[in-house]
């Protein structure tokens, strides 16, 4: 019996493959694998920023409330000392030499040994 | 070749070098793996979803790596596994439509922008798509890939003369198919 060869035969279709990929697509799918895979130097940034953050905020935190507090000191400072004056500037000086010279709970000096009172 | 394979087995267990050793295995083989799964599932789309599957499978094993198998097979087997497991998951959706997977891959192949074939080759995967399933895998991996029977075995689990069974009744099937079309 002699085969009809008129149809198609493996041989005559070839082996080559009719597909085709988008263009840089073995370059770009390589760069999503190790955007996925080598997290680990990127994670290291990122878990030291957190801690960057903090730090900055502790010493910030510092330096605003030395601010403050010297501020404050030297208010406080500043405050007594204009009392003082105020009250100072308030005292009649013959006032003070009237209650300290006539003041009669002050002992009077003896002249010649005799306690003398007012 | 070996050298070099077994040179990545020693680096992929090291903690240190793993990620820039694995970077270096995804661009020697993203190739290869990507026309085995392609020539399964048709569709580029779906080809990079499961070559991405297969990679990050790959990447999350690689603690229960011990160069047993040459790190090309374990990727093969890899690639193998996902790409059957997305084609069952797609017959699964599928089931309670008139279509059968078959079916929509075809049509997914007529309009696939990234498909050039010419007639003849159309028709040729018209005819492979009428084998089942590792009937087909065995066929693309021999026809189009030239891959020797020995690494099959390795790769798929089957016996070299069942491989071998299995690709003759593929070719018998195909050429069957041809002559019915005309």
């Amino acid at each position: 019996m002699v085969k009809n060869k008129k149809h198609m035969t493996l041989d005559e279709t070839g082996n080559r493959l009719p597909f085709s990929v988008p263009e840089n697509y073995f370059e770009e799918f390589a760069l999503k694998i190790e955007s996925q895979t080598i997290p680990a130097t990127v994670s290291l940034r990122k878990m030291i920023k957190p801690w960057l953050y903090l730090a900055a905020m502790f010493v910030g935190i510092i330096v605003i409330g030395k601010t403050f507090y010297s501020v404050h000191s030297n208010n406080v400072a500043k405050n007594s000392e204009n009392y003082e004056l105020y009250v100072v500037s308030q005292v009649d000086e013959s006032l003070v030499y009237d209650n300290y010279v006539n003041d009669e709970s002050m002992p009077v000096t003896p002249v010649n040994g005799v306690k003398t009172s007012n | 070749m070996a050298e070099q394979e077994e040179d990545l087995t020693i680096l992929l267990n090291d903690p240190h070098k793993r990620s820039i050793v694995f970077s270096k295995v995804v661009r020697t083989y993203q190739e290869r793996l990507y026309w085995h799964i392609r020539k399964m599932v048709l569709s580029h789309e779906d080809t990079n979803d499961v070559l991405q599957n297969t990679f990050m499978k790959a990447w999350n094993a690689l603690d229960n790596f011990r160069g047993d198998s040459q790190v090309s097979t374990w990727l093969y087997r890899i690639a193998t596994n996902e790409t059957l497991t997305f084609l069952s998951s797609k017959r699964m959706k599928m089931v309670s439509g008139i279509d059968e997977i078959e079916d929509t891959l075809l049509r997914n192949l007529h309009s696939d922008p990234y498909f050039n074939g010419n007639e003849v080759e159309l028709k040729l995967q018209k005819a492979i798509l009428t084998l089942p399933e590792k009937q087909r895998l065995v066929f693309n991996m021999k026809y189009f890939d030239d891959i020797t029977y020995d690494e099959m075995e390795a790769i798929l689990g089957t016996t070299t003369g069942a491989l071998k069974a299995s690709y003759h009744h593929a070719v018998k099937k195909i050429e069957k198919y041809f002559e019915g079309e005309e």
